[in-house]
This record gives structure tokens, C-alpha cells and sequence, in this order.
């Protein structure tokens, strides 16, 4: 601050005094200028007048060639003092008589190409040479050569070196006291303007101003355009105070627990519930506090993971127990992304812990009920089928009570029916196998089996059926639920199907091509039916979802997929919707043993 | 490999109804035997696309004093109803073709007398006959498997009703 006030009082010192002292040269040199012109007008003017003079009283005693009277007129000159030589000749340039200050001297030549003129006069080693032609009678009759020093211009410019430097004394003098009250008109209010930004900046109070001065000039201004930013900032701080308080009523009434932490990986804040759940203070959970609320046994792997993202600036994504107030885990998903200023630098993360037990036992319930349901409809199913083969064994063994000649025949036509219950049953005991164990499955034998399940219904809807299943491709894996994937894609594309529509199966071996891939088998289910829209190929997988309300619970695609995941294998959807051109295919990828 | 849907009956089915036939149990009950002269004039058709259970119901009908015949799908049940007039079609519900909703409705619009029942093995029905019912099309249904002596008992209660 000190530094500073010097600063600006010694520059405004300094520049005030320069300009006084630029000034006054310029003045000084003009005054001198004028002086020096004037001054060897003046002594021109004096010796040529000095000069008429001697040369009017030297022209009768160069007649009558006197030369003591011409001396003695010559001696007057004793009286000028800057007088060095004058003398006196004849008009072919022939020296008659002389003056010296010094008393004796040698006559100097006339200079070349000055006899013959009326007046010839320069200026030469700080000396004035007069070369004067005087006439008597109109005719040139004597010649007069005078040198004078300029002794006395020098005496006066040394007279008014001295002046100036009084003055300047003086000016400079002046100025460092205008430099002082321009300090206090000009300085001074900037100076209580940074004192007044150094109290903003130290308090981080907005609502303080500078207080402006009354004239209104830049200083003013300045002191203007501060106070408005000013009240800019405590407008954008108040705004910012009122999204931050926003964000945490949000982030206190979200059901998840959620948390910020600094780039470096220290958690600086969370929310209430975070507390509420954990039953910790902010004091403890300050930093990486937070592993305390971990499982021991699973903190090494979460804390490599964060520590990941943390130096890779990958979003975090993990499932997770925490330690609630009693004691108790409960599963979280947990999700943390890094939020970057303009320039992509990271500048925190914020996360949040979403508690997924009640919705992971709800799946898991889901999922049974999905099975029952599954059961219930394929009971129906079976039912049917089972149902007309015994209509036709109850009319047999009707008939054969009532016609005993005919007892062989309708036996024979009974046995026939019932060989066809014994098959139906046989295929449907395939899908409650055990599927605990891993054991063989014969994908051919599977989807014949399936497909005969089915047959009546394909018939009743004159569907073409065109199927290559090889021969014997057997995997390893558990073979009622491959039944199962089998029979929901089959049973939803008998659904998507219209009367007389094409349905192709198709299953070939996956043999890898490269170490990525697995070797297996694939089995491709194609209908004819209508297509599925590109906006519903997503969400058809999700539970719940069915475009056929009537019908389906919509948990079988959902259910199927799990089945596949179970088995390490996918699922894959292809459609078209052009018109002319629909077709929905399901592509299953199971690999020759999961894992 | 064309993968043929599985023929759920054996189409070279031998013809079941023996023409010598002549149902020979005393009846017991005496009813019956005042009815016996209006029941051999009720003219049944019976549909189903399994043959042997059209064919075996068609037979036991007979045998139960009717005049049945069987056919395989809705198309010829309506064809042989046109000309044949019957009091009484028993038609299977799921079908290829027509199923036995359509069959029966198309029936009852040719002859409004005539009684439809159906008879089928499959939950599917149910959704079948809501949409009849929409139609203010109502159908006595029968679920397979059934009985013998309780169909003859049910198509002869039907019949009995004022017509």
C-alpha cells in the first residue's frame, strides 16, 4: 500500500516536473534565440555606424596623408570595449593607419573580395568583421576595417542562465507542491478504492460500496464502474446462494444418499439422509471417512474402483453394502460422475447411493411369480393338449363298452391316443427337470420337442414352420431352462404371427474366430409378423412391458433374457418395420459350457 | 427341413359308424321312450378337425337314437347345414379355418333354431366367446374331456326347450 502511494506521488511529482522544466527550456531557448538575433543586429548596426564616423574624419588626413591625426580619431574607439582593431585605408586597399585595444598590433590584410564593396560584414570566431567603403563627394575615398568581440552577448546569456535557473528552481519547487494536492484529488480517492476492494475481497462482503467523489471525472468513473460490479457480484452471489440452498432442499429430499467429493477423491459434503442412514456426524465422515460405513471384506475392491475413476475421470458405477445406523447392510447402487468446469477440468464429483434391497427381493419375487405364471400357462397349455387325445379315449371306451364285437378296434384307436398323452407328457416333464446341475442339452431334440408342444396351436393358425435344427448339437447347460427360452420366443412369435404366417428356426454352431468370442451354438427364431418399431426394441426386454395386454404378463422377454444371462449367453433383437419387408428376428447365443 | 406341424389324428381313420348298428339296451328311463320318436328326427352335425372325436361323438349320438353326422371344419358344417337343416350343430371351438364361434354364428344366422353348443379342450375359448358375446352371440359350452352319457343327457335337455 505504502509501495504503492510512493508510486503514484513520485510519478505525479516527476511528470509535473517535467513538464515545468520542458517548459521553461522551451522558453529559455526561445528567449535566447530572439536575444542573439537582436543582439548581433544591434552590433552591426553600432560598427557600421562606428565605422561611417572614424571613416567621415579619416578622409582628410588620408588626403593630406596624416597619419597622427587619423590615430588620434582612430583612439576615440578606447571608449568601446569591444572594439579589438580598427583601421583605416586607402580605396586600393593599402593600410594607412591603425587602432588596437591591446595598443600595438600588425595591420591585418583586407580579406579577399571585400575591397571595392560598399559594406562586407561576418561573423568569425566569435568576433564581428566590418569591411566599410566611405565615400566623399559620391567617390569612394577610404576603406574602414573594424573587428569587435561579442564579449557582451556572452555576459548577457550568462545573465540569463542564471535567471533560469532561478526559475526553474522555483517552477520545480512549485510543481512537487501541486503534485501534493493533485495526490489528494486524484491518488487519494483510488487509494480508498483499493482499500475498499481489499475489505470486499478480505470480508467477502458484496454489499459494501465505494463512496464516490464529488467531481465527475475518471477517477469517478472508476469508482462507478467498481460499485457496479460490485452489486453484480452480490447479485450473482445471492443467486448462487439461493441454487445452492436449492440443491441441497433437493438433494435432502431425494431418497437416495448422496455426496460431493473433491477431485482429489476427499468427500467434502453429503446429504441428510446419507447421515440419517448411517447414523455418522460431518465430523467423521470428513475426507475418507466414509470407509467406516463399508463392509471390510468388500472396501478393497470399492476403493480400487474409486480409485480408478478418480485418475481416469471414468464415471463410478458399483453395487455395494452399507453400514446402516443398526447395525445392518443394505445393498446400494452406487453412482458417481465428475462434474468438469469449461475447460473439461474436473472440478468435484457428485454421487449418489441408491438403496436397491427392497427392489432386488421385489425382482427376485417377480421373478418367481414370472415362473408360476409361466408354469400356470404352460399347465393350460399341456391341459389342452392333453384334453383332446382323452376326449377321444372317453368315446373309445365308450363306444367299445357299447359295441363288444368292435372292443379290438377301438382299443387298438384308445392305445394310439393314449401313446399321444404319454409323448405330451413326456416333453413337458422337460421343463421341470432339476436346474441345479449343468448336464447335456440337445438343442435339435429340444426344439422338436418344443415345436410338437406347440404344433396345434401353429396349425390353427396355418403358420409355415420352416426349421433347421441339425442333428444332435448338444451343449452343456441346464436344459429346462434352454426349454424355456426356446418355448417363449417360439410361443411370441406364434403371438406376432397372423393366419398363415412364416416362421423360420434355425440353429448353427458359433465357432470363435477370435479370443474374444466363444464357441457354442446359435439358434435364430424369424417370424414374418408385423415387426417391432425401433422405439420399442429397448424397452422390450424390460419387465412389464407388452404390447399385447390381453395376452401376456410382459415379464417373458425379460424372463428369457435372465434365462440366457444365466446360461453366460445373449440375446440379440433384429427387426425391420419397412413396409412390404417386416420381420422380427430373436437371436439366442449360448455358449458350449458357461463358466 | 420342413418341419410338417404334428398331425394330431390320423387322417385314414377307418369309418367308425357301423351302418348295422342299432343301439339294443332296453331304456329304463320311461321317458325316454315318449321322446324316442322326436329324437330320431333331431338332425345333428358334429365339427371337430381331430376326426376321431368327430366321428366317435357322431357314432355315440347315433347310438344314442340321433341322426349325427361328422364333418371336419366350420366351411363343410355350414355347406351340409344349408341343405340338411339341423336342429342341433356341436362343434369344437379352435379349428383351422373357421373356428367353432364363427362356424356357429354363420349357423344361427342360416337357421335361427338351431341349438349350438360347443365343445373344446383349451383355455383359449374363453377370449373366443367373449367376442361372440359382444356380437350378443351366447353359446352353451362344453369342456373336453366329456363324458358320453352326459353329452346325450345335455344335447336332449337342450332340445327340450320350447322352440
Amino acid at each position: 500500500m505504502i509501495e504503492m502511494r510512493d508510486s503514484l506521488s513520485k510519478k505525479l511529482t516527476a511528470m509535473n516536473m517535467l513538464v515545468s522544466g520542458v517548459a521553461l527550456l522551451l522558453a529559455a531557448i526561445a528567449v535566447f534565440s530572439y536575444d542573439v538575433i537582436t543582439f548581433r543586429r544591434n552590433i552591426a548596426i553600432n560598427t557600421s555606424l562606428q565605422a561611417q564616423i572614424i571613416g567621415s574624419n579619416a578622409v582628410s588626413p588620408l588626403i593630406f596623408n596624416d597619419v597622427a591625426s587619423a590615430e588620434n580619431t582612430l583612439s576615440a574607439m578606447r571608449v568601446s570595449k569591444h572594439i579589438i582593431y580598427a583601421g583605416i585605408y586607402d580605396t586600393q586597399g593599402q593600410f594607412f593607419a591603425g587602432y588596437w585595444r591591446t595598443g600595438t598590433g600588425i595591420p591585418l590584410a583586407l580579406p579577399a573580395g571585400s575591397v571595392g564593396q560598399p559594406e562586407f560584414s561576418w561573423f568569425e570566431d566569435g568576433q564581428f568583421a566590418l569591411v566599410q567603403m566611405i565615400y566623399f563627394d559620391q567617390k569612394p575615398a577610404a576603406i574602414v576595417y573594424i573587428r569587435s568581440d561579442l564579449g557582451n552577448l556572452n555576459e548577457r546569456l550568462k545573465g540569463y542562465a542564471v535567471i533560469l535557473l532561478i526559475i526553474l528552481g522555483a517552477s520545480l519547487a512549485a510543481a512537487l507542491a501541486v503534485s501534493r494536492l493533485s495526490q489528494r484529488a486524484i491518488s487519494q480517492p483510488i487509494l480508498k478504492l483499493a482499500d475498499m476492494a481489499g475489505q470486499v475481497s478480505r470480508e467477502k462482503d458484496y454489499s459494501l460500496r465505494a463512496l464516490a467523489p464529488r467531481d465527475n471525472d475518471e477517477v469517478a468513473v472508476l469508482v462507478k464502474a467498481f460499485n457496479q460490479m460490485l452489486r453484480e457480484i452480490q447479485e450473482r452471489d445471492s443467486a448462487l446462494q439461493e441454487s445452492e440452498r436449492q440443491f441441497r432442499n433437493l438433494a435432502d429430499s431425494i431418497p437416495q444418499l448422496a455426496w460431493m467429493a473433491e477431485p482429489n477423491g476427499d468427500l467434502f459434503w453429503y446429504n441428510r439422509r446419507w447421515y440419517e442412514f448411517t447414523g455418522t456426524t460431518p465430523e467423521q465422515m470428513a475426507g475418507w471417512g466414509w470407509k467406516a460405513v463399508h463392509d471390510p471384506e468388500l472396501l478393497p475392491d470399492v476403493l480400487a474402483k474409486w480409485h480408478f475413476s478418480l485418475s481416469t475421470g471414468q464415471p463410478f458405477e458399483m453395487i455395494f453394502p452399507l453400514r446402516a445406523e443398526d447395525g445392518e447392510y443394505r445393498q446400494f447402487l452406487t453412482l458417481a460422475t465428475p462434474v468438469r468446469d469449461a475447460n473439461g477440468k474436473i472440478v468435484r464429483w457428485f454421487g449418489t447411493n441408491t438403496d436397491i434391497t427392497e427392489q432386488r427381493r421385489s425382482e427376485e419375487a417377480l421373478r418367481q411369480t414370472e415362473k408360476l405364471a409361466a408354469t400356470g400357462r404352460l399347465a393350460a397349455s399341456i391341459a389342452h393338449e392333453i384334453n383332446n387325445p382323452l376326449e377321444a379315449v372317453t368315446n373309445l371306451v365308450y363306444l367299445a363298452q357299447k359295441q363288444p364285437a368292435n372292443v379290438h378296434k377301438y382299443l387298438k384307436l384308445a392305445d394310439q391316443e393314449l401313446s399321444r398323452i404319454a409323448q405330451i407328457t413326456k416333453n413337458t416333464l422337460g421343463f421341470y427337470r432339476d436346474s441345479a446341475a449343468l448336464s447335456d442339452a440337445n438343442i435339435s431334440e429340444i426344439l422338436e420337442e418344443v415345436l410338437g408342444l406347440y404344433a396345434r396351436k401353429l396349425n390353427f393358425k396355418n403358420i409355415d414352420v420352416t426349421a433347421e435344427y441339425g442333428d444332435g448339437i448338444t451343449i452343456t447347460g441346464y436344459p429346462g431352462e434352454i426349454r424355456q427360452i426356446v418355448a417363449n420366443l417360439i410361443a411370441n412369435a406364434i403371438e406376432a404371427l397372423p393366419a398363415n404366417g412364416r416362421l423360420a428356426i434355425r440353429v448353427s454352431k458359433v465357432v470363435p474366430v477370435s479370443p474374444l468370442e466363444r464357441r457354442g451354438v446359435r439358434i435364430t427364431f424369424l417370424d414374418y409378423g408385423s415387426g417391432i418399431p425401433p422405439e420399442q426394441r429397448k424397452k422390450i426386454f424390460e419387465p412389464f412391458y407388452t404390447t399385447k395386454k390381453t395376452v401376456g404378463t410382459g415379464l417373458g422377454l425379460w424372463l428369457t433374457l435372465g434365462l440366457v444371462q444365466k446360461h453366460q449367453g445373449s440375446l440379440r433383437l433384429r427387426s425391420s418395420v419397412q413396409p412390404g419387408n417386416t420381420w422380427t428376428a430373436f437371436s439366442v447365443f449360448l455358449p458350449d459350457r458357461p463358466e | 427341413m420342413t418341419l410338417e406341424p404334428q398331425a394330431v389324428s390320423n387322417p385314414a381313420l377307418p369309418l367308425l359308424v357301423d351302418p348295422n348298428w342299432i343301439p339294443k339296451e332296453p331304456r329304463h328311463n320311461p321317458d325316454d321312450r315318449d321322446r324316442t320318436d322326436q329324437e330320431k328326427k333331431l338332425r345333428i352335425i358334429v365339427v371337430d378337425d381331430e376326426s376321431l372325436i368327430a366321428e366317435t361323438v357322431a357314432e355315440i349320438l347315433n347310438g344314442a337314437g340321433f341322426e349325427a353326422t361328422a364333418v371336419f371344419d366350420g366351411a363343410a358344417a355350414i355347406e351340409l347345414a344349408k341343405t340338411w337343416q339341423p336342429q342341433v350343430v356341436l362343434s369344437d371351438v379352435i379349428m383351422p379355418g373357421l373356428n367353432g364361434v364363427e362356424t356357429g354364428i354363420k349357423i344361427r344366422e342360416m337357421i335361427p333354431r338351431c341349438e349350438i353348443v360347443l365343445f373344446s379342450g383349451q383355455a383359449a375359448t374363453v377370449d373366443l366367446l367373449e367376442q361372440a358375446r359382444k356380437q350378443n352371440h351366447r353359446f352353451q359350452i362344453l369342456a373336453k374331456p366329456i363324458s358320453p352319457e352326459r353329452l346325450i343327457s345335455i344335447i336332449r335337455a337342450s332340445t327340450e326347450k320350447p322352440q
